[in-house]
């Protein structure tokens, strides 16, 4: 047999490529050879005595089909598929061109379907489906004190403790302070001072997910106890920002709150972290992480402020790590039951935790544009549809010319797929322009979504979705042409639309009203809904007022009282200002995502069992805050500037608080007791906020004037 | 020629390969020759065989090209017309000798094997 080299077969392949892209085929050499041939056979024959005609009809006999010769010749020059294809293009096109109105309806049509699927595909795609920025991130999980109904929620740092040394399934576990609790520190030496929110983390945080820092080093597990911990590490922002990229910058000293830290440590660009969607934001990404301060003998079980990550031993399913956590728990209930009892632990996978309020919306956006393609596709199936039956004369033609009916659908379904393609392009293009305009409108949950970008996985959904397109429509018409014979078909009073036609065009209308009306209704349901959470009273008034972060720094402000002072201050230089009506101060803004509850006591009543407490929302606040933020007083009186840490001690509640546990009796001159010994006097009465969220019911909440706050 | 395609497919594609060998070995005898000069001498040799069309050698010549065993010139025929010269190249010797090799081993295998029936 012949020996081919690979490199003689490229060359060949090559060659043949070049020549079905040529202009002018090569035909024409053949073509005189050919003829040359034909008439010299005539002549032999003439020779022999035959006439002239006889002689040329013998001679082409002889010689055999000269047009199937030279496509047999031509398709060994060229690959004749990719001929196929151009043919069949330049003939789509040339169609497309002859009839622009279809055209264009179609293609627009198809935009719309295409563009809406591609733009939400690229949000869940940045929400949803990539995986987290952490080595392996399917092996992280989030761990969370589960209460009694089996809510999660933070964790206190000496369960934290206990998991960690009692639990064998992870190769790494990590504690993070709430978002809530963050630190706030102040940069000072620097020029002007600046804010940065700190992030406070046991010394296995980065490692457990798989960060290696840019520069420097982690933290040690020492750093963890108390005057070992004033180092740092920095978050790529702040370096390049506040410290100006400097390289050297490990081992330098820098003073946060007047307190003098050492920076051990940079982290690479773009590392972000958040328990939930809204942590994502980048607003609140930390720009100092500083180690938490684990003293054995002070560790505290009551103080839920905490989240804890793990992840997963090589070769540990979850199942097994929650097992062995259900085991744990358990014990921790049995040791501290004032903390601990009936309370649970749960593991949750990472990447579930952060997507979890938004997956639904999100999925159910997805399964809505996709009936808005199916609709689209239905739509452009039917004009194809309509079109096919106007055209069936011109594949009569065809099918007698000698075309198969293999190559009649493949020409047909380059023409529904160039179509596809038209509508993709210009559909992604829509979709890019739609995701630029509402990016900045997302609510701050997707904010992860501010990393949409056109990456690769984009593209390739929108190409494979162009062609899925295409073939689905483009199947219409091929059923529909195929029932007539060629025969009958060029008859001249052929009526255009045969039976199954009529009939698949009616199926198809009456699915796109279907899907239709079903989308309509989904989204009327969705309008109302959210028209019914607009119009929710909040609780407070929103418009007209300005709010404003201050951060003290811990050292210059260690004393409440200091701090009420600077309020007092502060707000007396506000009030009587033109364009000020009312200030005040609060540590937690209604909605702010942040909140902080304790646990309290009602003088007078019985105690309740161990391990369980009444809990409210906790709000230091100064006087004229409620004013301010318009939350109407219902009963009694708000704070004064006579409410100091000497004067006796005050709280007044929300009104959901008092209907829950003074129901029938008036709960003015009541005494709690919380977070201190102090006894406090219920002296007023406030109205509800809907702090959590415009679709929760209000929580109960409990307002202390700033210098009888535990802490700040 | 109207016959289903099926059937010169089965037929040619035998025909085809023994086309090849039998253009090579008569460039290789008789020096150049132009298209109908090839189809000529085919005939004397085999009538049998050229009860193909003689179109089909052109088929072979190309191919024969592709393959860098003959190579072709434009010059001018007995009559002075211009025609298309054939020839076969180095390339086209070595698949010669090849083939020939091949196509003789095979034969003599068969030979035998038709021998052997006849000897019960």
């Amino acid at each position: 047999m012949p020996e081919i080299t690979i490199l003689r077969k490229v060359r060949k392949l090559w060659q043949r490529m070049r020549a079905t892209f040529r202009h002018e085929p090569r035909e024409s050499e053949f073509q005189a050879e050919m003829e040359e041939h034909v008439s010299l056979l005539a002549e032999r024959y003439r020779r022999q005595g035959m006439t002239a005609e006889a002689a040329m009809l013998a001679a082409g006999r002889q010689f055999g089909n000269r047009t199937l010769l030279k496509e047999d010749l031509r398709n060994m020059q060229i690959i004749p598929a990719i001929e196929a294809l151009r043919g069949d293009l330049t003939y789509a096109a040339r169609m497309l061109r002859k009839n622009p109105g279809f055209a264009a309806t179609a293609v627009l049509t198809l935009a719309l379907g295409i563009g809406a699927n591609t733009a939400i595909f690229s949000l869940c795609n940045a929400v949803l489906f990539k995986p987290l920025p952490y080595a392996e991130p399917d092996r992280l999980v989030m761990l969370s004190e589960t209460d009694r109904d089996g809510r999660p929620g933070g964790v206190a740092l000496a369960n934290f403790v206990d998991w960690r040394d009692g639990s064998r399934s992870f190769s790494g576990m990590a504690a993070l302070r709430a978002s809530s609790f963050a630190s706030s520190f102040i940069l000072g030496g620097h020029g002007e001072a600046s804010r940065l929110t700190g992030g406070d983390v046991s010394s296995s945080f980065f490692s457990v997910l798989g960060i290696r820092l840019m520069l420097g080093r982690n933290f040690l597990p020492e750093e963890n106890l108390p005057g070992h911990n004033r180092v740092a590490i920095l978050s790529y922002a702040t370096w390049t920002r506040r410290f100006g990229a400097d390289r050297d910058i490990a081992g330098k000293a820098i003073t946060l709150n007047d307190e003098r830290y050492t920076v051990v440590g940079v982290l690479p660009a773009g590392f972000q972290f958040g328990s939930t969607a809204e942590d994502f934001q980048a607003a609140s990404q930390v720009d100092i992480w500083v180690p938490l301060v684990l003293d054995p003998q002070r560790l505290q079980r009551g103080a839920h402020m905490y989240h804890v990550i793990a992840r997963l031993g090589p070769g540990v399913k979850l199942a097994q790590a929650q097992a062995e956590l259900d085991v744990v728990a358990a014990n921790l209930a049995k040791h501290y039951p004032e903390d601990d009892k009936e309370k649970g632990i749960l593991a949750v996978p990472l990447a579930d935790q952060v997507t979890r309020g938004v997956r639904v919306a999100l999925e159910t956006l997805l399964g809505a544009v996709g009936l808005v393609l199916l609709i689209a596709c239905a739509n452009v199936a039917n004009l194809l549809l309509s079109r096919a039956a106007a055209r069936q004369k011109e594949m009569a033609v065809r099918v007698a010319l000698g075309a198969s009916r293999g190559r009649l659908a493949q020409q047909l379904l380059t023409e529904s797929l160039l179509l596809a393609s038209l509508g993709g392009l210009a559909g992604f293009v829509l979709a890019i322009a739609a995701m630029a305009a509402l990016t900045p409108h997302l609510p701050a949950d997707l904010s992860r979504a501010s990393v949409i970008a056109i990456d690769p996985q984009l593209l390739i959904f929108t190409v494979v979705i162009s062609l899925v397109t295409g073939i689905l429509f483009g199947l219409g018409p091929l059923f529909g042409s195929w029932r007539k014979s060629a025969g009958e078909s060029l008859k001249q009073n052929n009526r255009t639309s045969s039976g199954i036609q009529t009939r698949l065009r009616s199926g198809l209308a009456v699915a796109q009203i279907a899907i239709a009306i079903t989308l309509l209704i989904g989204a009327g349901l969705m309008v109302k809904s959210f028209w019914a959470l607009v119009h929710v009273a909040p609780g407070f008034r929103s418009d007209s007022i300005l709010t404003a972060r201050l951060s003290l720094p811990g050292s210059r402000y260690d004393d409440n009282g200091k701090v009420a002072a600077l309020e007092r201050a502060l707000l007396d230089r506000l009030h009587g200002r033109p364009g000020i009506q009312s200030a005040g101060f609060t540590t937690y803004v209604p909605l702010s995502g942040l909140d902080n509850d304790w646990g309290f006591l009602i003088e007078g009543r019985p105690p309740l069992p161990t391990g369980t407490y009444n809990t409210a929302q906790y709000r230091p606040a100064s006087p004229g805050y409620f004013e301010a933020i318009g939350i109407p007083l219902l009963r009694g009186r708000s704070f004064t500037v006579a409410d100091t840490a000497e004067s006796p001690w005050v709280v007044v509640i929300s009104d959901s608080m008092a209907r829950e546990y003074w129901p029938s009796e008036n709960p003015i001159g009541q005494r709690l007791q919380f977070g201190s010994e102090k006894w406090r006097t219920v002296i007023g009465v406030v109205g509800d906020v809907l702090d959590q969220g415009l679709d929760m019911a209000a929580r109960a909440e409990m307002y202390v004037p700033v210098e009888q706050a535990p802490n700040l | 020629m109207t016959k289903g395609k099926g059937d010169i497919n089965k037929k040619s594609e035998v025909l085809q390969g023994t086309l090849d060998l039998m253009i090579l070995k008569t460039l290789q005898a008789m020096g150049p020759l132009h298209g109908f000069g090839i189809a000529r001498r085919l005939e004397q040799l085999s009538e049998a065989v050229l009860r193909l069309n003689e179109g089909t050698v052109y088929t072979s010549l190309l191919r024969l090209q592709q393959e860098g065993w003959i190579a072709a010139e434009w010059g001018a025929s007995e009559n002075n017309r211009k025609a298309k010269f054939y020839s076969i190249t180095k390339r086209g010797l070595k698949q010669l000798a090849r083939e020939t090799e091949d196509w003789e081993r095979i034969s003599g295998v068969i030979d035998r094997l038709l021998r052997l029936e006849g000897q019960r």
